[in-house]
């Protein structure tokens, strides 16, 4: 006689929910409000424990709950969006997105953007992920916040991992841009005057 | 035996140097740049500054509400 396995789904509850604020935080950059985050990250951890079984223990659960909230992101709201911008990040020019880029900025410039920068209460700097396109935003947030590496952010959003490094590029260009725009109204000084040579 | 790669490959690849996504090699010469490079100290220092910046603003956590609702909506279902 052989002992019954036992349910996988019995280990969910305490193998899962320890991510369950860090998949909030995801799921608010995804929504943008926290009511319909809160029904998706629901809505995720309901299919995640379906699928539980699915799972192969020892791998990388974080990466496998993420993948299930973007499935279900996508599935769920984007359809509900129609917002012609979503998803069609892609067919942005390089010159469409500005440079933020700096090369010829002067070394003190470049240290004041920083602190500039590092300066910004964070509801500016969630403003400023808001405002960038969805596909830009998703990839900066997976990397830099989560620090998925680019194999897994592209098996997450389901892409080659050369379309991941264009998004990030593209999306902590933009981001900077932003901030640094941000600090400057905020009149936190992020770059010196421009070097046009207008002593006075 | 490393080679400063100069401020043009340091420039393109340091996004990736920072999340640790290129190899040994690569990240070797882009350190011994750095190492002489003021400019592009400055820049991989931004960089530094964008990513902690953005993570300090993204720290979130869940409401208790959902946690409640989430762990009773899960019971219901182990018990089915």
């Amino acid at each position: 006689m052989s002992t019954p396995t036992p349910d996988p789904r019995a280990l969910f509850e305490e193998q899962a929910i320890p991510f369950l604020d860090q998949l909030y935080g995801a799921a608010l950059r995804m929504t943008r409000n926290p009511s319909d985050a809160q029904d998706l990250v629901q809505e995720t951890f309901v299919k995640a424990y379906a699928a539980f079984g699915q799972f192969e223990q020892g791998t990388n659960l974080k990466a496998w709950l993420y993948r299930i909230l973007t499935n279900t992101y996508i599935n769920l709201y984007r359809k509900k969006q129609r917002d012609p911008y979503q998803g069609s990040t892609s067919d942005m020019e390089d010159w469409q997105l500005g440079t933020a880029e700096s090369v010829t900025a002067s070394l003190s410039s470049r240290s004041a953007e920083a602190e500039a920068i590092d300066h910004l209460p964070d509801s500016d700097v969630k403003e400023a992920l808001q405002s960038i396109p969805e596909d830009f935003r998703l990839a900066v947030y997976l990397a830099d916040v989560e620090g998925f590496s680019y194999q897994e952010i592209a098996d997450i959003m389901k892409t080659p991992v050369g379309t991941v490094m264009s998004r990030l590029h593209r999306g902590r260009r933009l981001l900077r841009g932003l901030l640094t725009d941000y600090a400057r109204e905020r009149g936190l000084e992020a770059t010196a005057a421009p070097a046009r040579g207008s002593k006075k | 035996m490393t080679n400063d790669c100069g401020c043009d490959k340091a420039r393109a690849e340091l996004e990736e140097y920072l999340r640790n996504e290129i190899c040994r090699t690569d990240a070797a010469d882009i350190r011994a740049h750095l190492e002489t490079c003021e400019g592009c100290q400055s820049e991989l220092h931004v960089g530094i500054v964008l990513t902690q910046t953005v993570q300090r603003a993204c720290k979130e956590t869940a409401p208790e509400e959902l946690r409640d609702q989430l762990l009773a909506r899960l019971r219901t279902l182990q018990s089915h």
